[in-house]
């Protein structure tokens, strides 16, 4: 959700009216274009777009254009066209095909950018090359002062010591290594084409180098100022489509500022791709049926209302064919994939608020999962028992699962990415989690008992997303006299009141003291958990000083012996 | 006078104490309850006997920075005693390297060393050295007294401790309460009477099966209770109230004719993803972060190959949805990516292509989901979402808001909502639902939409879908008046036993 700052003046400047004062009236402006007033001041309005497929309103000159719309200053499809050609040519290098294959580009001329103007543009670009083209990954933009460029230009390569120029904001001649090693936007995008042997160079008919896409500008030609009155824009990356959309993207906020826009020629080597004239501008049109809008919305639109409303949403209407409306899509807009969008659109200009609530018409029997209400007598029967109901992170990490408790690492569910050090992996079972609650606790009145009803999750190669959710009991009771027995009696009256059967077998387990751990063996045969008392040594390593004694037990077992009963 | 015999023995007690004991010393004298001693000391203070005063006592116990210290030792002590290993002077950065502290605790270390006088700094080379033998000072013993004995009163402390708790207190190590306790003094009848001898006749205080039997109860006097003596306090076993709200939330969602659906949290990124149209390599993916599973990293999606296939072309080219598709070429293998459930809507993709879904019908899931943030008073890393969706031939957008403003108020109990239009890239419309309630204003609750086409109609639904997804963990913040959300899975014992359930 990228956020926008924009100043005041100048997108009243693009609006041609002043805006409201109060940050709550510009909220609600601002929320027919699905942005939210962050903050503003007397200079700034800073905006949050919630839509992260319209690249069109990251820059304060889409966000006029949609408002116009919705304040009813301008209607209808804005539409642009190209004035002529540029005389550009771009002639662009095979080898390119596998490291940056593909270049748009436009000329605007008769630009007269203000500061403000200026730094919008700046702040647009980036916004662009950081979200849309993933940290200039995929695209990249870059402006240059059309009148020091003589075209044709080239679209090549070059050794990383092969051509130096000067980049924006130094002096001194770089070779294109150097860039990488200590120009600030070298260090921050060199990854991109480091694994290259060869890198992009933009250059023009003399051999003047334009910029290094998609690292940096060249200091001379690639310097856009108050001054500029012509404007080269080049988007280059690697993916055409976004490529073609990023320049459409940023020509149009010049033309918004009273550019005329000019086309170049790009000649691709590509077998599937020859020559190619950007930008392009033409719109595409959209079939959007009378009763598909009435039935998504819910309400009994006219036509003449949802043509209305698709003009201040700044939709073209081309004809109207029976029941179907031929809408024409801005040029700017390829988000719109489905009629469904268009739908949306008009339900935001309509006024969501406006639409009246309904519950569904629909009749439907409700229920729960029957682990839902097994879990929930579980829960009754443990609270009878005098055990306060606990609530942990299933995140966890190995020193709380294996070293704390005095066992041997096993194979969990780690993440890869983690955020902090105490949360690695999911937890393979829920004891831990209970003498970590605990060892917070040690202030606190006892005796304490305690349980949890919680999932744990393992690793299992025969599923398809390699894991299984286990949902557990675990309980614990800690206080100068807690016993085996006293853990004991709490199993006992939790099994015979779910109709089970068990016995314990004796076993070996390092959280617990040897002689006085057993495996809780039900209907005979199933293993369902462990029984038994603290290792002092786990009490010690929790910074705990009473005895305790715990249970565990895998409730998706005894779901299973319930449902067979 | 006619003595009780727990009055008797509290009045001993109290002779043998010298005359003045708080309920503490008496408890352990008497070896009676709490509650009977106070009793008899009711009964005596009516008759004269003795005098019951309250008094207030400052009792502290040690913080978990203070639990490290104990455990540790003080970080001045440590430093010194690295300081005196190395010689008894060395530089500045040498003895924090070699006590390996982090610059901040150091900073904390080194003030310390020299307020006490243990060392001397001579600042212009950064040089420290020690001065003399730096002894055991008064709050390094209070430290290892808390570490025995958990908590201490302040008022039983001699005045050097008293000192050390002060320095304690300002460094920030100790948590201090205030609790008043009782205390008792023999008044001068109460030493006549004790000089003069009693005796100790014994009572009937316990009603026994045996009294009952042989009804020997008819002859003995049942000993009068004080029925206004405070009884000792038990802590019931209590749902976690977060939990118990959930339960209501469940109860009202099948009251409104919901059905309970549930999915793994280790998920295919195809559930929570691609399935959901979010597009592969682009922000829209990016409405949030994901944890990523580290080992292994695909699922197998071969269970699923006919959706699969769909879905890649419907990403691709719009498949037979009516849509231009988002036009790139589509990565099996990232649709096959691990990843934590980062929101609830996988669970409502697994749904809507189980055999087992109805057409109409209406689905929930309250479950848990993972997002790599740092925690703080409103993220947390592992929170709860509730989901909902409705199937439907005949749904629309009012339907949708119908169901928002019905969940804002009849469970999260606001007084009105309002919707704004929202991103997601699974839906559209797509709805924010934001409520108000009196004393707290406007809160949003999370998002909403249909399901796009390009969504339902690769997973073989062709009727509307309507979604929501609602920020569940926010909702019991607003009931429960909690304003920092790593309360939920606090660790804190006493709050769960305090909290009242209304």
């Amino acid at each position: 959700m990228p956020t926008i700052e924009v100043e005041r003046e100048d997108l009243e400047l693009l609006l041609g009216m002043k805006l409201p004062e109060s940050i709550e009236e510009i909220d609600e402006i601002l929320s027919f274009i699905k942005g939210e007033a962050k903050h503003i001041d007397e200079k700034e309005i800073h905006i949050d777009v919630k839509d992260s497929n319209r690249a069109d309103i990251w820059g304060v000159e889409g966000i006029a254009r949609a408002l116009k719309g919705i304040l009813g200053i301008e209607r209808g499809l804005k539409r642009y066209s190209v004035v002529g050609g540029s005389g550009v040519t771009v002639y662009v290098d095979p080898r390119l095909r596998d490291i940056r294959p593909y270049i748009a580009c436009a000329v605007v001329r008769d630009v007269n950018l203000s500061d403000a103007a200026i730094r919008h543009i700046m702040r647009f670009q980036d916004k662009m090359d950081q979200t849309y083209g993933r940290g200039r990954r995929r695209t990249s933009i870059g402006l240059y002062d059309f009148d020091l460029v003589k075209p044709p230009l080239r679209y090549t390569v070059s050794k990383p010591d092969e051509i130096s120029f000067v980049p924006l904001g130094f002096e001194q001649e770089m070779t294109l290594a150097e860039i990488l090693e200590k120009h600030p936007k070298g260090i921050e995008y060199g990854h991109i084409v480091r694994q290259f042997d060869v890198w992009p160079i933009f250059i023009d008919s003399r051999g003047k180098v334009l910029s290094f896409p998609p690292i940096i500008n060249s200091n001379d030609l690639g310097r856009v100022t108050i001054e500029t009155r012509n404007i080269l824009v080049e988007v280059t990356g690697t993916s055409y489509k976004t490529v073609l959309y990023t320049l459409t993207n940023i020509t149009l906020a010049l033309a918004d500022r009273g550019g005329k826009i000019y086309s170049a020629i790009i000649n691709y080597p590509y077998e599937d791709l020859g020559e190619v004239i950007t930008p392009n501008l033409e719109t595409e049109k959209i079939c959007v049926n009378i009763n598909y809008v009435r039935k998504i919305i819910g309400m009994p639109l006219g036509i003449d209302e949802i043509i209305d409303l698709l003009e201040r949403s700044r939709y073209g209407v081309s004809e109207i064919v029976g029941d179907d409306i031929v809408v024409e899509i801005p040029c700017y807009r390829p988000d719109v994939m489905h009629p469904i969008d268009v739908v949306e659109d008009i339900a935001i200009a309509y006024d969501l608020n406006k639409i009246k609530p309904r519950w569904p018409q629909i009749s439907t029997i409700g229920g729960l999962l029957p682990e839902s209400r097994l879990r929930s007598l579980i829960r009754e029967l443990m609270i009878g028992l005098g055990y306060q109901e606990v609530l942990t992170f299933t995140l966890t990490n190995k020193t709380v699962l294996f070293e704390k408790m005095n066992i041997p690492p096993e194979r969990v569910i780690e993440v890869a990415n983690p955020k902090v050090l105490s949360m690695t992996c999911l937890r393979s079972w829920l004891l831990p989690s209970l003498m970590e609650l605990l060892s917070h606790n040690t202030h606190v009145e006892y005796p304490q008992r305690i349980f949890e009803v919680g999932y744990c999750v393992l690793p299992d190669e025969k599923q398809p997303n390699r894991a299984r959710d286990v949902e557990k009991l675990a309980c614990v009771t800690i206080h100068s006299e807690a016993s085996f027995s006293e853990i004991k009696s709490a199993l006992d009256a939790l099994l015979s009141n779910l109709g089970l059967k068990y016995r314990l077998e004796e076993t070996v387990h390092g959280s617990f003291i040897e002689g006085r751990v057993g495996k809780i063996i039900v209907g005979g045969l199933e293993e369902v958990g462990l029984i038994g008392e603290i290792n002092p040594q786990v009490l010690e390593n929790w910074g705990l000083e009473n005895p305790a004694a715990a249970f565990e037990i895998d409730l998706s077992k005894i779901w299973k012996l319930i449902k067979i009963k | 006078m006619n003595l009780r015999e727990n009055e008797a023995k509290v009045l001993i007690a109290l002779r043998d104490l010298g005359g003045k004991a708080t309920i503490e010393s008496l408890t352990k004298t008497t070896r009676l309850a709490d509650a009977a001693v106070m009793r008899a000391a009711l009964s005596l203070e009516a008759k004269n006997l003795i005098r019951v005063s309250e008094r207030s006592v400052t009792k502290f116990s040690l913080n978990e920075e203070g639990r490290r210290y104990a455990e540790d030792k003080l970080p001045e002590r440590q430093l010194v005693e690295m300081l005196i290993k190395m010689g008894g002077e060395a530089s500045v950065d040498d003895v924090f390297r070699a006590a390996s502290m982090d610059s901040g605790l150091a900073t904390i270390a080194l003030g310390w060393l020299i307020r006490k006088g243990w060392a001397r700094m001579e600042s212009r080379e950064r040089r420290i050295r020690v001065l003399g033998n730096p002894e055991i000072g008064s709050d390094e013993r209070l430290l290892s007294m808390l570490k025995v004995a958990g908590s201490l009163i302040l008022e039983n402390l001699d005045d050097s401790l008293k000192e050390a708790f002060k320095t304690l207190k300002g460094r920030k190590l100790l948590i201090v309460r205030e609790e008043s306790t009782k205390e008792f003094e023999l008044t001068d009848e109460g030493w006549a009477l004790l000089n003069r001898g009693i005796e100790i006749v014994e009572e009937v205080t316990q009603l026994t099966p045996e009294l009952i039997v042989t009804g020997k109860w008819r002859e003995k006097k049942i000993l009068k209770y004080d029925i206004e003596a405070p009884a000792p306090r038990v802590w019931p076993g209590k749902k976690h109230p977060y939990l118990r709200f959930l339960d209501e939330v469940r109860e009202k969602l099948v009251a409104l004719g919901f059905k309970e659906m549930n999915g793994p949290i280790v998920e295919i990124s195809f559930f929570n993803c691609d399935g959901l149209y979010m597009p592969q390599d682009h922000p829209a993916r990016e409405i949030h972060d994901m944890y990523l599973i580290k080992d292994p990293e695909y699922g197998d999606l071969s269970p699923y190959m006919a959706f699969l296939e769909r879905v890649k072309e419907t990403h691709e080219n719009g498949w037979k949805t009516g849509s231009k598709g988002w036009g790139y070429k589509f990565s099996l293998l990232m649709a096959a990516r691990l990843i934590l459930r980062s929101h609830t809507t996988s669970v409502s993709v697994r749904t809507l292509i189980s055999d087992d879904l109805e057409i109409p019908g209406k689905y929930f899931a309250i479950a848990r989901c993972y997002r790599p943030e740092l925690m703080d008073r409103t993220h947390l890393s592992e929170f709860n979402q509730v989901e909902g969706i409705v199937v439907g031939e005949d749904l629309t957008l009012r339907d949708l808001l119908g169901i928002l403003e019905r969940f804002a108020i009849d469970i999260a109990g606001a007084d009105k909502v309002k919707f704004r239009p929202d991103y997601f890239p699974f839906t559209e419309p797509s709805v924010e639902l934001s409520a108000y309630k009196e004393g707290y204003g406007w809160m949003e609750f999370g998002g909403s939409g249909i399901f796009r086409p390009e969504v339902t109609l690769p997973l073989g639904i062709d009727v509307p879908v309507l979604a929501w997804g609602l920020g569940v963990d926010r909702l019991f913040m607003m009931r429960a008046g909690i304003n920092d959300i790593r309360y939920l899975f606090t660790h804190d014992l006493d709050w769960l036993r305090g909290k009242e359930m209304i």
